[in-house]
């Protein structure tokens, strides 16, 4: 295991040495962001199993802070990564205490609620140039603007991030916080029965989530130099997050990576199919994935695998075991 | 002598066939909303763009009169397409240019419909020194970025602001009063930039805006617009609006039974063939621009409407125009070129010297300034009467008499 870890740890590393050119190293760098943006998302709706459905809130907040950063004060984009953060985790605890006071279906459809609101207050706000969104430079003025012409310094930041929110995860799951997480997804009142400060432990699950969402927003209008209210803030972009989740596997350290891995060279081959007349084909996949899932995985694939894993390490325990008895 | 006559065909065909392998091919890729909300309009796009393409091929003889046709400066070499769907995303647009320019190796793009996608594929096209023409965005800052690869064929939104404004102007000097200007807007994008440059022009021309109306575009009632509308009896209505809420607008004029003596229509709902087929007996009157006439029978205009309807059941719309027309100066500029290089394309771009007659759109002509704007842009102002659009402004390209007073139902 620790072996196979080492190869995929390389493999990522090392993998921009042998592209053949910028649009597989820019697609390996969105199947990072996509990556990020799932595991922030599966830390509350993974782990702590609170479905918010309106994650796009914070992705928004921390596209829109570097952008606004530029325009109004001229200083480097990157400034505005902590500031996105700050107001995320504010808006966080703003609207998480109402929320969490809601379970099941009706905190998702407050999710979704919020998310809207906050999109429509947006568009009509000129501060944050309303429906026409912002934009970032044109041309890098100093290499602090982090607008590079190829993909390849963004995959390496996306992929130090991935990894610093991947230890993160894992350093969590296996502590305290992450037994009272998953106490408390499967089942409220039991975990507050037994003692687990139930509200709480959800918002720090929020906050962490925000966070790291706002910090995969940022990186998104890094890269791309331009934001609006519907890449920001629509309802496809939580939908996106969710997706990837639970493809992967929502609840599981690497469900996320894998999701993106699937998702997003398959939305950018669709996308290109048929000379470009492969019309919603990303919408129908979607769509199928997430009937698929419902009915027969909801575990996600990284489930899946494991528990074909663990069936054939089984037949082979059986295998072993039969001539000894015999 | 038949079979003379044969022999010499195949020998002058294989003759020409073997030029043309001799010769390069230059592609170039489009982008367009292939899917997504905006999908109609992008498919109307791509159909248009790939008919330009057909003609300049050479598919057509009967269509003359359009530069570059038979791309001489090519020597036998075609223009070949292939299209990418950005769906709408900026991030989405940016990365299917790349493959377009990496994977596709296209020579220059066309595209892409919302301006958000068009400014940040911009954005890719100028990094990799790859030319885009524009055909159809309107937003004022997708020029003027300092970028060398990024030509606009179409007029932008200040353009038009300031052509209403001349036609106001027109209508005073023929006697009807205008002083005062509403207008009424749907709250995304499109609607709230329109309106912010129509605001300046307004009062940069001496109107009075006496009210600014913003609205959802998916809305299901607009009386409490409309009653403030009759409140305020402007003497001029510009609406911005989309397809549904435009149709919505002129029932719930009728029933409120109110007719403001000027309306006009920013192109988009006012243009959409649904506009005419639903509410057009109850909006007589209603101006509009656009920058595409389908002209009299037999004219190239003509002939151009009569392909793009056989190809796709409708007829030629402003939107589709404006990107077959960037698709004709793209192939204008390729064939001065005579070469598949970007460089050469862009170059060529730069020089790019066209006149009214060579044009397909009613512009006075394409000559990129610095910025990569096209200088010689222009509207008409076209107003329905009857089942159909009549070009009534500027005079000299009308090819109908202005009725003022808006009619609304005959």
């Amino acid at each position: 295991m620790f072996r196979f870890g080492i190869i995929v740890c390389a493999a990522f590393l090392l993998y921009p040495f042998f592209l053949p050119d910028d649009f597989y190293g820019r697609m390996a760098a969105e199947v990072l962001l996509a990556a990020i943006g799932a595991s922030a998302w599966n830390i509350l709706g993974g782990y702590a199993g609170q479905i918010s459905v309106g994650h796009a809130v914070f992705f928004g907040i921390g596209a829109y802070a570097p952008l606004l950063i530029f325009t109004k004060f001229g200083l480097p984009p990157i400034v505005g990564v902590p500031v996105g953060i700050l107001v995320s985790t504010a808006v966080t605890v703003v609207i998480g205490l109402p929320t969490f006071r809601l379970t099941g279906h009706y905190f998702s459809m407050a999710t979704i609620a919020v998310a809207e609101l906050i999109r429509l207050v947006i568009s009509n706000w000129d501060y944050v140039g309303a429906a026409t969104g912002l934009m970032g430079p044109a041309v890098a003025r100093t290499w602090l603007d982090l607008s590079f012409r190829s993909p390849i310094p963004y995959y390496y930041i996306f992929l130090a991030v991935l990894a610093c929110l991947l230890l993160l995860t894992w350093h969590l799951q296996r502590s305290r916080m992450g037994y009272y997480w998953r106490a408390i997804r499967a089942g409220e009142r039991p975990a507050r029965s037994l003692g687990v400060p139930v509200v709480r432990y959800k918002l720090y699950a929020l906050l962490l989530s925000a966070g790291f969402t706002s910090v995969a927003g940022s990186l998104y209008s890094l890269m791309v130099g331009f934001i609006d209210p519907e890449s920001g803030f629509g309802i496809l972009k939580s939908v996106e997050l969710i997706i990837i989740a639970a493809l992967g596997g929502a609840g599981s350290l690497f469900g996320p990576l894998v999701g993106a891995m699937i998702l997003v060279p398959l939305q950018t081959m669709t996308n290109s199919l048929y000379g470009g007349g492969g019309s919603g084909l990303t919408y129908i996949i979607y769509g199928g994935i997430i009937v698929l899932l419902a009915r027969y995985e909801p575990g996600g694939l990284l489930d899946l695998w494991h528990r074909m894993m663990s069936r054939r390490a089984h037949r082979a325990d059986v295998a072993a075991a039969k001539p000894h008895a015999s | 002598m038949k079979n003379l006559v044969g022999v010499g065909v195949v020998t002058v065909a294989m003759a020409l066939s073997g030029g043309a392998i001799a010769q390069q091919n230059v592609k170039v890729g489009g982008l367009f909303p292939l899917s997504g909300n905006a999908a109609s309009a992008g498919q109307q796009a791509k159909a248009a763009v790939e008919l330009a393409v057909d003609i300049v091929n050479g598919k057509y003889p009967d269509v003359t009169g359009m530069p570059a046709v038979g791309l001489p400066g090519l020597k036998g070499g075609k223009i070949e397409l292939t299209f990418a769907d950005h769906q709408g995303n900026p991030s989405t647009g940016q990365s299917q240019a790349l493959r377009l320019i990496q994977q596709e190796k296209v020579s220059a793009l066309i595209g892409a419909y919302q301006s958000s996608v068009t400014f940040a594929g911009t954005q890719v096209a100028e990094r990799y020194g790859t030319p885009w023409v524009v055909g159809d965005s309107v937003a004022s800052n997708i020029t003027g970025r300092g970028f060398k690869f990024t030509f606009r064929v179409t007029p932008i939104a200040s353009d038009f602001a300031y052509n209403y404004m001349d036609f106001l102007n027109d209508v005073k000097k023929m006697g009807h009063p205008v002083k005062t200007v509403a207008t009424v807007y749907e709250n995304t994008d499109y609607g709230t930039s329109i309106a912010e440059t129509l605001r300046k022009a307004i009062k940069e021309k001496g109107f009075d805006l006496i009210a600014e109306i913003p609205y959802a575009a998916n809305t299901t009632d607009v009386s409490p617009q409309v009653l403030q509308l009759k409140d305020k009896k402007p003497d001029a209505v510009i609406f911005v609006s989309y397809t549904s809420d435009t149709i919505l607008y002129m029932k719930t004029l009728k029933q409120l039974d109110y007719k403001p003596p000027i309306v006009i229509g920013d192109d988009s709902g006012f243009s959409d063939p649904a506009f005419i087929k639903n509410v057009g007996t109850i909006s007589q009157g209603a101006v509009n621009r656009s920058a595409w006439d389908i002209g009299k029978p037999g004219s190239v205009t003509a002939k151009i409407n009569e392909l793009f309807k056989a190809k796709t059941g409708y007829d030629m719309d402003d939107t589709s125009g404006r990107n077959m027309q960037a698709m004709f100066v793209l192939a204008d500029a390729i064939n001065r070129a005579g070469s598949a290089k970007s460089d050469a394309i862009q170059a060529a771009l730069q020089k790019t010297d066209l006149k009214p007659e060579q044009l397909m759109m009613g512009y006075k002509g394409v000559k990129f300034d610095e910025t990569g704007q096209n200088t010689l842009a222009a509207t008409y102002l076209i107003q329905l009467q009857g089942a159909n659009y009549v070009a009534v402004w500027p005079e000299k390209s009308a090819t109908a008499k202005m009725q003022i007073p808006f009619k609304g139902s005959e």
